[in-house]
């Protein structure tokens, strides 16, 4: 260090691989170049990632990936870090500081105990964390002799040598008959000595058992009457909290309904008033808009109740009549339904029955037909086979062909008529008169 | 922050590390400083070449490690014999790319090369030193990090 600006700066700059962290870091943050967490870090195009630092300092001596070798330009294949990973960093935690690494340089600058400042000594140039440095105490880094154990060591690692490694001068508890560090006694006393002083776990639900450590944990572990109880008052606890919970979301739920009902009714107003039929007021069946119990100014009457089970019970009977009308409605419906269907179909019944009637006719002309055909065709070979007789044939089946169409007006006679002409067919009169 | 303290730092990580667990067949002997450390090495399957022998290694870090490979060579003591190989001097300059410039990365850590040497070993089957090492050992001055080796052989 050069001289006395440069040496300030750097006092706080942070020396991010120098960071401890409170949690252990998982492995997959740590830059494999440095083996601390990522600081700045850069991904590069073969999808590895580095401290911008690192990575940097080692293309310097060689244009590719640390990892795999393959080559890479500074300039181009950096890429952007995919912000999970910024996330993760940002997480990990240095001192009781809590917040997110982001802020770190702010807080280790000004304020965390932890960062290293100068000795307040001026004859003395090393470091120190900033909880250690008061002016009062003078160079910290002189050696000085445990008070109890009489081992040397510096100030600053006093502290750790105390809390864990220490055991120099020794106590009698004065409750138990432990031996323990004089400077471990007090926590001894709050949480371990079996004859200190403890209340039982289950004061809050009334059990009144307090006294010696031993003795209250022998009756807690023995089954504390109030157990039960205390059991009991936590469970009711969380239930209130559910309830409270449950009551709070159905009180919007209702604000937002009967807003979304009120919508709907200036819709149908506006509708009646421009002359249209509101379908609810044609079909019976439909009522669901106007008539339904549970709606009017529920939200209002949830205030008038005075608990939510009340509240709970009346929306309960709402809901089943209005479920009974639903239900009235529906078979009304059905009966409707069936009523309209019966019409329906005796009506297409009748009308079934008449084109069947029409169909018969129809059949008959056309036997009718045939069997006029039939004996033309006779006739006309008849004709052929005996010349002058074949005229007269021709003349008598046009004119059965002119009666036919009056005879299916007037069906009796056309009947009478069509069986003398199929008398006719057989041709044994024509037969007999030619002979 | 300087190179010098860069190493420094990486360093110290890795000693956390290694002083907790390694690898077995590798042993710390000494890292007094971060400047060069000391550690053993075992072949454990039973290659009869190196059956039941310990090799000392030596490392030295540069100011620049781990941007730049650290000098790593075999030291003869009593009980710690030269390996044979074809790639080991008889004065204990290994010629391995992983240690040179140009196969080094500063991805690789003291663990990784005294795993990458114990596997050097154990792939190996030859009785032998490398050609003109009674040469190269009576005539060599240079350290080994300027000695141009050339990697011909990937085989072994």
């Amino acid at each position: 260090m050069a001289n006395a600006s440069e040496d300030e700066s750097s006092l706080h700059e942070i020396d991010w691989q120098g960071i401890e962290y409170v949690d252990p870091v998982d492995d997959t943050l740590l830059c494999p170049v440095c083996k601390t967490p990522f600081h700045s870090p850069i991904t590069t195009q073969c999808g590895h990632t580095f401290c911008a630092v690192c990575i940097n300092r080692a293309l310097e001596t060689q244009a590719t990936c640390p990892i795999d070798r393959q080559p890479i330009n500074k300039n181009q294949d950096y890429y952007r870090l995919p912000l999970i990973i910024k996330d993760q960093l940002d997480r990990l935690r240095g001192c009781d500081y809590e917040g997110s690494r982001e802020h770190l340089e702010g807080h280790c600058e000004r304020r965390c105990e932890f960062t290293r400042v100068r000795c307040p000594d001026p004859e003395c140039d090393k470091l120190i964390a900033r909880r250690y440095a008061t002016p009062e105490q003078g160079c910290l880094h002189e050696d000085t002799a445990c008070q109890y154990c009489s081992k040397v060591m510096t100030y600053v690692e006093l502290g750790t040598h105390w809390e864990d490694e220490c055991d120099g001068v020794t106590v009698q508890c004065p409750d138990c008959d432990a031996t323990v560090a004089r400077h471990r006694l007090e926590r001894h006393q709050s949480h371990d000595c079996a004859e200190g002083y403890l209340e039982c776990k289950w004061q809050s639900a009334g059990c009144k058992v307090a006294g010696k450590r031993r003795v209250v944990l022998e009756h807690q572990d023995s089954g504390c009457a109030f157990e039960v109880v205390g059991h009991l008052l936590q469970q009711r606890a969380e239930d209130r909290r559910v309830i409270d919970d449950l009551s709070m979301r159905l009180a919007s739920l209702e604000a937002s309904r009967s807003r979304r009902r009120g919508n709907r009714e200036r819709q149908d107003l506006s509708a009646r008033a421009n002359g249209d039929v509101t379908p609810h007021s044609n079909i019976p069946g439909v009522v669901l808009n106007g008539d339904m119990p549970l709606v009017p100014g529920s939200a209002a009457d949830a205030g008038a109740l005075d608990s939510p089970e009340d509240y709970m019970l009346s929306q309960f009977e709402r809901l089943d009549t209005q479920m009974d009308q639903l239900q009235k409605n529906t078979r009304d419906m059905e009966a409707r339904l069936a009523l309209s269907f019966l019409q329906h179909t005796t009506r297409v019944g009748e009308q079934f029955a008449e084109l069947a009637s029409k169909v018969g006719v129809i059949n008959m002309h056309t036997a009718w037909l045939m069997n006029m055909q039939r004996q033309n065709y006779a006739q006309q070979r008849a004709g052929l086979a005996a010349g002058p007789s074949s005229q007269a044939d021709a003349s008598h089946s046009s004119d059965a062909s002119a009666t036919g169409p009056g005879s299916s007006s007037s069906d009796g006679a056309g009947m009478r008529y069509q069986a003398g002409s199929r008398r006719n067919s057989d041709g044994s009169r024509e037969n007999r008169t030619r002979l | 922050m300087s190179p010098a303290q860069f190493a420094a730092k990486r360093l110290g990580k890795e000693l956390q590390k290694i002083s907790n667990s390694l690898p077995p067949g590798i042993e710390l002997v000494s890292a007094e400083n971060f400047e060069e450390w000391l550690l053993d090495i075992k072949v454990l399957d039973n290659n009869p070449l190196y059956q039941n022998e310990t090799y000392r290694l030596k490392f030295r870090f540069g100011t620049s490690y781990p941007i730049e490979p650290p000098e790593v060579v075999f030291v003869k003591l009593a009980d710690r014999p030269i390996p044979i190989h074809p790639h080991v001097y008889s004065n204990g300059i290994i010629c391995l790319d992983l240690l040179g410039q140009q196969g080094w990365s500063p991805v690789q850590n003291v663990e990784s090369v005294c795993m990458s040497l114990q596997s050097m070993l154990t792939g190996n089957s030859k009785n032998e030193r490398p050609p003109g090492d009674e040469d190269f050992v009576r005539g060599n001055r240079l350290r080994p990090k300027d000695i141009e080796f050339f990697y011909h052989d990937n085989d072994v």
